[in-house]
């Protein structure tokens, strides 16, 4: 081996990437040349130096931050424009003799997405303003059909709410929590309307006004029963901020048993163990004590332990 | 709650464990069918090593938590074109060193090549380097302070491409051939990359070691 090969194989015979007979020739010809050897002795060095950093361990923390942001990305892959085209396109296009409907199906998207994206489109408009919606009048809305509801705006400083739905005609109602018209509809949306950004919308604006019965049963049970696995988790969070009672423990409780998603399940524990120690809550002691005999995760066996520990002292 | 969901429990591994190939598979395919809460099970199966691995190659967490989603999400876009003709994890990881390589380029292409500062003024990159007491003696610490900036200023210098060979070998200790893989090049390339990487990094280093 000469010294240019020498210098060239030097790198991988550092990492081990040499076969047999190469790296005999590259040891041989270190014994034989000093130079190449000060040169080896020089990377090895250096390697070492460059060892001394640290491997970074992700936390945990910031393993949830990524998570949680990630699927909430996912939930607008999923609801938004282009889940609606990943979903019916391929249906349409694969329907016996469709080409014509595919054709069809595309310039009407086109034309679609052109209205949306006119200028203006899209934009919350600013409460008070009504645009081309028309206001609903004061009064009830049990005579008002509603096809659908298109947009949710709250404001988290004013506490007012502007709801734009087609019924007859496109309207807007505008309020706020302490509404009953504005209260009712939000509560049905959250707990049945079938387009997750709206529920999604609709669960921020409900969050401040859960000392009304009403809110605080739609949380609950958005937590508990809404399809998406992000609206459960955003509910829970909603709920963690709520005033304690019966209910939101039988709650978290059927949380804990029944969740499908171990990270809304374990998120809804946490909440279950953070309440019962901060509030010395002994009554849920029975049910933590149960979690923490039977849960096939050690991490909940191991945390709900400790907390009937710090509830009821050594005599657990 | 609904079915799929509960279906999936029992597929769900431990945190830190692997799935099984047949379980992967059946995962995969339901991920490609539009199945969210499989791809959920498939994203906890491998995130924290992607998130370890985005986080030793920008060094910041910020910016690795950036990279982890944007990874993610084109795995989710694109998971529906994976046809079984390699490994799951080496087509993710080949997705993911794209985004790397990408968000190496931009810096690059912005100039930024100097690691980004962090609060204290220091190159956020250079607190990835062990700690040398430097309570215990002055001296030393100041030492050890230039030593981690000429680290992370000699890495800087390697091109977006090295730099990723270089981390994935050194600190990863992959074998070559992976890491073309991963890379989307062959292992002579890889080799090419790891021989100019590893002479720039001497050459820079040298009088320190």
């Amino acid at each position: 081996m000469e010294c240019k090969a020498f210098e060239q194989n030097l790198a991988l015979y550092l990492y081990e990437e040499l076969g047999a007979e190469e790296r005999s020739a590259f040891e041989g010809h270190a014994e034989s040349c000093q130079n190449c050897r000060a040169l080896l002795e020089q990377s090895r060095s250096v390697q070492r130096l460059l060892h001394r950093r640290r491997t970074i361990e992700p936390t945990p923390e910031l393993l949830v931050q990524c998570r949680e942001g990630l699927y909430r990305l996912l939930d607008h892959e999923q609801f938004g424009w282009r889940g609606l085209i990943r979903n019916w396109l391929p249906a349409i296009v694969g329907f016996p003799a469709s080409r014509a409907v595919a054709t069809a199906v595309l310039l009407a998207l086109g034309f679609g997405l052109g209205w949306m994206l006119r200028p203006h489109a899209g934009k919350p408009l600013p409460l008070g303003k009504t645009d081309t919606a028309q206001a609903i009048p004061a009064g009830d809305l049990s005579n008002v059909h509603i096809d659908d509801i298109t947009q949710v705006t709250p404001d988290s400083q004013t506490g007012a709410i502007r709801i734009t739905l087609n019924a007859e005609r496109k309207m807007t109602l505008e309020g706020s929590l302490d509404d009953p018209r504005i209260r009712d509809l939000l509560v049905n949306a959250v707990k049945g309307y079938d387009n997750a950004g709206i529920r999604r919308d609709t669960l921020d604006a409900l969050r401040a006004g859960s000392q009304h019965p009403s809110v605080r049963e739609a949380l609950i049970y958005a937590m508990q029963h809404d399809p998406n696995t992000g609206m459960r988790l955003e509910a829970l969070k909603s709920v963690e901020g709520m005033e304690w009672g019966s209910d939101l423990a039988q709650a978290l409780v059927d949380s804990a048993d029944h969740e499908a998603n171990p990270g809304v399940r374990l998120t809804a524990i946490d909440a279950l163990v953070k309440h019962a120690v901060q509030a010395k809550d002994r009554a849920l002691a029975p049910e933590l004590r149960r979690l923490a005999g039977n849960d096939s995760n050690p991490y909940v066996r191991l945390t709900c332990a400790k907390a009937v520990h710090d509830l009821v002292g050594d005599g657990y | 709650m609904d079915g799929i969901c509960l279906e999936l429990a029992d597929k769900v591994p431990a945190e830190g464990s692997r799935l099984d190939e047949a379980d992967e598979h059946d995962l995969i395919r339901r991920a490609q069918h539009g199945d969210r809460a499989a791809f959920e099970v498939l994203v906890r199966v491998y995130d924290r090593d992607v998130l370890r691995l985005a986080i030793k190659v920008v060094g910041s967490p910020d910016e690795a938590q950036d990279l982890y989603q944007e990874a993610f999400l084109k795995v989710y876009r694109s998971i529906a074109h994976f046809r079984f003709d390699s490994r799951f994890s080496t087509w993710l990881y080949r997705v993911v060193m794209n985004v790397c390589l990408d968000h190496l380029r931009r810096q690059k292409s912005r100039s930024e090549v100097q690691a980004p500062e962090s609060e204290e003024g220091q190159p956020e990159f250079f607190q990835t380097l062990a700690d040398e007491k430097p309570g215990l003696d002055p001296e030393r610490s100041a030492q050890g302070k230039e030593i981690r900036q000429r680290i992370g200023t000699a890495l800087s210098q390697l091109t977006p491409r090295e730099r990723m060979v270089f981390e994935l070998k050194h600190y990863q200790g992959m074998k070559l051939r992976a890491i073309g893989e991963l890379c989307g090049t062959t292992e002579e390339t890889a080799k090419n990359c790891l021989f100019r990487a590893t002479q720039k990094l001497r050459l820079a280093l040298v009088d320190l070691a």
